[in-house]
């Protein structure tokens, strides 16, 4: 990553939490429908949709992601202003894993493995709550053990 | 599967996350006590602070942070300790970025950013507080140090 020497602009903090609460919210019904096979196709298009989204948001950031636009226009200026500004790169990292983990469970999805699409399902919403209820964000959490294991090459 | 079956997992799921998150936020940011620390060395970690090496620690304490490009709570952690070295005496705050620094990860198994050590006037590791440092955790340390 070239931006890696200079931090870019700070982004409020409690927009990619907002978009996780949409996204937690749309994670647990994905794993609701995918319980029962008869709403398994349901669960499909749904987790497509999600990972679509977290495409969005893990090549253009949170900021610029329809969620955070939402909470630009409708919800932050309801809000007093943030503490302090947060680097827009770990929540961006962060929809990065997100898509890998629903992509897989989409991809299992669609070889018609709905224990394995609602499973990946279920481990989204884990990390999309945390980040939601806790500001826990599991995505950057992992990242330094991602380097340390040598999955994630360039600095 | 019955709907009520699916209602109890959907609720189980939720229910289990919210107490791993509560487990979380109750430990992070928290000291554990390292007996027998080694001595930090200052050329090794590459220390600098506003573009100078560091050459000495702090003369009653040093917290040195370790902190990473993606690092969602690192910026916030290293204000806090910036407006505390600049009330508090013989308080230094070093804040070191490990992103390409995997050597000093595995030297120090950080597995977390951030992660601060807790240096006494020699440089030897006191103590560790993984994840955003709690401000009663940091007033703690001060206590320890007399300060």
């Amino acid at each position: 990553m070239s931006e890696s020497t200079s931090t870019p602009a700070g982004i409020d903090p409690r927009g990619p939490r907002f978009g996780a609460v949409i996204t937690s919210v749309l994670l647990l019904i994905t794993v609701f429908l995918g319980l029962d096979a008869a709403t398994a196709d349901a669960a499909f298009v749904l987790l497509a949709v999600i990972t679509a989204s977290f495409a969005w948001g893990a090549t253009q950031g949170t900021a610029k992601h329809p969620y955070g636009l939402i909470f630009k226009k409708f919800v932050r200026p309801r809000l007093a202003a943030p503490k302090e500004l947060e680097d827009p790169r770990p929540p961006k990292f962060a929809q990065v894993i997100g898509f890998v983990v629903a992509g897989i469970g989409l991809v299992l999805g669609a070889f018609d493995n709905t224990v394995g699409l609602t499973i990946f399902a279920g481990m989204a919403f884990v990390a999309a709550f945390l980040n939601a209820a806790f500001n826990y964000c599991l995505g950057c959490q992992i990242y330094l053990g991602l380097k340390r294991i040598g999955i994630i090459k360039h600095g | 599967m019955p709907i009520e079956a699916k209602f109890a997992i959907i609720a189980g799921l939720v229910l289990l996350v919210s107490v791993v998150g509560l487990i979380w936020r109750a430990r992070t940011g928290r000291s554990k006590q390292i007996a027998g620390g080694e001595i930090i060395d200052l050329i090794e970690i590459g220390a600098t602070k506003n573009g100078q090496p560091v050459t000495k620690f702090g003369e009653r304490v040093t917290f040195l942070q370790f902190s990473s490009e993606m690092c969602s709570q690192c910026k916030q952690t290293a204000r806090l300790f910036h407006e505390l070295e600049q009330h508090t005496p013989d308080v230094l705050h070093i804040e070191v970025d490990i992103t390409n620094r995997l050597d000093l990860a595995s030297k120090f198994n950080i597995l977390q950013t951030p992660t601060t050590l807790v240096l006494d006037h020699n440089g030897r590791i006191t103590s560790r507080i993984g994840g955003a440092a709690k401000p009663e955790t940091i007033q703690d340390e001060l206590g320890s140090f007399h300060i």
